[in-house]
């Protein structure tokens, strides 16, 4: 029997990322085993959980930060994402994760999406995506089927939903997947590979409501439901493909990498370390601060 | 000779009437004058009509100043657009354009007689010595510079510098087109003396800058790290300034798809640990304001200025106004208390900035920094700036004991709580727009509800206590009491010191700190008081409504208030003074 100690004192499991607040979801929520695969993923990643920003907006899954043991920032209504690009600008060496719904994503907070897109910082974007507002009790969400009849469209809804995957394929994003919590392994492997993906990537999850959702969105139909890419020998650098594939949103049940850029350009982040770097370094006098245009615009005058 | 003296031009926009402008006010500031400038526009991008209102003394400027001593008129149709923003009086020299072809005796203005009437072939001079009329404003110069005795030498070399690199042709054309200005000039001797006294021997170095300027350049030094923002007139130029500086200091810049993201990506950066900041003006305050009740409620350290236009909406976006005061004081939903500053001048949007961004970090809140357009875009000249009398302010942070158990949101007996930041071993917490006990965790519990409005609303009392935030002037036994903020004032200040050079008695108290409302200051100052008058730029008079809410005020308390883009003179509240004194 080995006496030995471990090395080193950080030994990371699923174990080490849950916190001790109980998740206010519905007993049979599909958010519950986002969670379980996000805990997965990050005993994976190996960062310790005071180095992770996990930042969320408003809804049933924006709930999530608080039960990780994560700095966890639970923000307004559809801004976790430019909340947490301006973590990720003044803090670069943080892992950045940013959740929430597909109401927070796609509609509040929908003229965010593109623009975090093209930046490219290097954050993990995860959709729980359940085509319905769950905590304000059974409205529809915008990516509502065309026809649902909801609290807030009694006679079915006359507009055709958002297709997240093809929303954020046209505007780039470099790593786009798609995962359900009745494939544990599955998602689990998905989230991992999405946060090492250097630049912005998405995960959406079809993480069904038992609530308001539909029943065949629920967790036991998924299993039955659902087509790997891999196994349907999907490859995962065809961007056109890809958008193809995408466009089964709603009626083919895809899981896996739909798109990995292979080549990543550089962050955002990065950019800005090598301009910083280039224009490095200042006295703090006010002439200096204020003068520094004066060789232009003569904005300093000597006496 | 005259120790102040308010030159007002106007022509269209091709003129290059603001580009005079500036070269009059570089070539004062190089001679150890004082001075302001200030710009007009009609709203269009380009062309149009424009002007400028330069005030250059011998003693520091505090405001743009009333009546014109000398309108330079290009065309009267420009001119007149601008009506009270360019009054010209009894003591105005008025020089126009000959072309104009109007007769010195029908000039008009509306029934006013100048004190002087010249028309001047500026265009032909300029057409002469230049070959283009586009040397108007350097013949226009060399007029003012031999008129009124204005820095000849330091204009030239401000010629010189700015078309040396446009080729020796149309440098020396605008030299010869000065040179036929100032011979003109000499020629044409005015029949009113108003040649500007020499500055002050003891003039130093100077800065000439504007509001915008000043406030990227106070952030900076304050240590901000990180602004989030969007283009908007008018303080678009506080990004510009920062987005060409604070990568330079280590801190970086996001022009955001729309204000919303803006704040919230600064909000992002303070809780990432850094002094950040966004700026804006009245359309984008109000996008803003949900994300400043998370900063609020989250407890996280934020600057957010306002550069107020006309508003309500578009408004007017180039023109001043004070109007914002009760968006930045009450737009907060829930029980909130956002602190509320103002500065009065360009110099003073230093200390103000930095002011805002150490109340922020020590009592872990948003801030607004009511600027104006006009403190915003002027250009003054400003005497450098002490810094080493500022002292940096940083949140307080939890010990290593603290990070131990840490507990985010501890009731202290200040009601500040050690704040942490991602990347901080042990200090792990939740921050959220949601109500929460002391360690983070979500309540829907009235009475943790009541316990934490009361530790965020409790924190900010010792501001009220901020003396130091109020400027205090004139006679401490005076019955008549005057009170203004902002860019207005200056205006205040003035007509205090005219009024006291004709011996009547009065004090005037200049809040800096809106909100929350110092209720013992004004007690103090209201105390002695008969009358008082409070003087600001806004249609409703919204600082004297705001002090009724809090405070008794005296017997006769009453509001100069004028919407935005109508200019408040010195003059003018000195006659308010009068008839108080009289009554």
């Amino acid at each position: 029997m080995s006496t030995e100690c471990p090395l080193s004192p950080e030994v990371f499991t699923a174990k080490t990322f849950r916190s001790n607040l109980k998740p206010i979801w519905c007993p049979g929520c599909g958010d519950y085993g986002v969670v379980t695969a996000l805990y997965r993923a990050l005993a994976a990643i190996k960062r310790p959980p005071h180095e992770i920003a996990f930042i969320s907006g408003i809804g049933c899954s924006s709930r999530i930060p608080g039960y990780t043991t994560a700095y966890g920032f639970n923000t307004v209504h559809g801004r976790a994402l430019p909340i947490a690009q301006g973590i990720k600008m003044a803090n670069p060496e943080l892992l950045v994760l940013v959740a929430g719904g597909d109401g927070d994503g796609f509609s509040i907070g929908g003229g965010h999406v593109p623009h975090a897109i093209r930046r490219n910082l290097d954050l993990t974007y995860i959709v729980m995506d359940n085509q319905i507002y769950g905590l304000t009790k059974g409205q529809l969400s915008p990516t509502s089927p065309r026809g649902k009849k909801t609290a807030s469209t009694v006679y079915g809804s006359m507009e055709d939903p958002v297709n997240p995957l093809l929303y954020v394929l046209a505007y780039g994003a470099g790593f786009v997947a798609q995962g359900v919590p009745a494939d544990m392994e599955g998602l689990a492997n998905l989230l991992e590979e999405a946060i090492r993906y250097p630049g912005f990537s998405f995960v959406n999850i079809q993480s069904p409501c038992i609530t308001y959702g539909e029943p065949d969105t629920q967790l036991k139909t998924q299993k039955t439901r659902m087509r790997k890419l891999e196994a349907e020998g999907h490859d995962s650098s065809n961007r056109l493909r890809a958008m193809e594939l995408a466009q089964e949103y709603g009626r083919t049940l895809y899981t896996g990498v739909f798109y990995r850029n292979p080549n990543p350009p550089p962050t955002y982040e990065s950019q800005i370390r090598e301009r910083q770097q280039e224009l490095n370094g200042k006295d703090m006098a006010l002439e200096q601060l204020l003068g520094a245009k004066d060789a232009e615009n003569g904005n300093l005058v000597a006496g | 000779m005259v120790d102040d003296l308010i030159i007002g031009m106007a022509g269209s926009g091709g003129d290059g009437i603001v580009s005079a402008g500036e070269s009059l006010i570089s070539a004062a500031a190089a001679e150890g004058y004082f001075a302001i400038l200030t710009k007009s526009f009609g709203s269009q991008i380009r062309g149009g009509e424009s002007s400028c209102r330069l005030r250059v003394s011998t003693r520091p400027v505090l405001n743009p100043g009333g009546t014109l001593s000398v309108a330079v008129v290009l065309n009267w149709e420009d001119f007149l657009k601008f009506g009270a923003e360019l009054p010209v009086g009894a003591n105005t020299v008025v020089v126009y354009e000959t072309k104009t072809g109007v007769e010195p005796a029908v000039i008009p203005l509306g029934g006013v007689t100048p004190a002087v009437v010249f028309a001047a072939p500026m265009e032909a001079m300029a057409l002469k010595a230049a070959g283009t009329m586009q040397a108007k404003n350097s013949v226009v110069l060399g007029l003012l510079a031999g008129w009124f005795g204005l820095a000849r030498k330091s204009i030239l070399k401000g010629i010189s510098k700015k078309f040396a690199r446009k080729g020796a042709a149309v440098l020396e054309g605008n030299e010869r087109a000065f040179a036929a200005g100032l011979e003109y000039a000499e020629q044409h001797p005015l029949s009113a003396d108003r040649q500007l006294s020499p500055p002050a021997p003891t003039a130093g170095r100077k800065l000439l800058t504007d509001g915008n300027d000043m406030c990227g350049a106070a952030a900076l030094f304050a240590g901000c790290k990180f602004f989030g923002g969007y283009p908007i007139t008018p303080a678009s130029e506080i990004m510009q300034y920062l987005g060409r500086e604070i990568w330079k200091y280590g801190g970086s810049l996001l022009q955001a798809e729309d204000e919303i993201a803006g704040v919230a990506a600064a909000v992002g950066a303070s809780f990432a640990g850094v002094k950040a900041m966004t700026a804006t003006s009245g359309p984008g305050l109000s996008l803003k304001t949900e994300v400043l009740g998370l900063a609020s409620v989250a407890e996280l350290p934020l600057v957010c200025v306002d550069v107020q236009r006309g508003g309500p909406s578009t408004g007017m976006p180039t023109k001043a106004e004070q109007a914002d005061l009760f968006a930045a004081v009450f737009s907060a939903h829930g029980d909130t208390v956002r602190p509320v500053l103002a500065p009065i001048s360009v110099a003073d949007t230093f200390g103000i900035t930095v002011e805002a961004f150490n109340i922020a970090e020590q009592y872990q809140t948003p801030v607004i920094v009511l600027s104006d357009q006009e403190i915003a875009q002027r250009k003054e000249i400003v005497t450098p700036i002490d810094t080493s009398r500022f002292k940096l302010i940083e949140r307080l942070k939890p010990t290593e004991q603290e990070l131990d158990q840490y507990t985010r949101f501890r009731f202290t007996e200040s009601g500040i709580s050690p704040l942490s930041h991602p990347g901080m071993k042990g200090g792990n917490y939740l921050a959220a727009g949601i109500e929460h006990n002391e360690q983070g965790a979500p309540t829907a519990s009235g009475e943790m509800h009541a316990r934490m409005n009361d530790k965020r609303l409790r924190k900010m009392d010792p501001l009220k206590q901020r003396h130091d935030l109020f400027v205090l002037e004139g006679d401490p036994d005076a019955t008549i009491g005057l009170i203004s903020w902002g860019s207005v004032a200056g205006v205040a200040l003035e007509a205090l010191h005219l009024a006291r050079a004709e011996g009547l008695k009065a004090r005037l108290l200049v809040p800096k700190l809106l909100y929350p409302v110092a209720e013992d200051v004004y007690r103090e100052f209201f105390a002695p008081l008969r009358k008082c008058l409070v003087i600001e730029q806004s249609h409703q008079g919204q600082l004297y409504r705001i002090i009724r809410m809090w405070v008794p005020v005296p017997p006769e308390f009453q509001v100069l208030a004028k919407s935005g883009s109508n200019p408040i003179s010195p003059e003018e509240v000195l006659e308010k003074i009068r008839l108080m004194a009289r009554a």
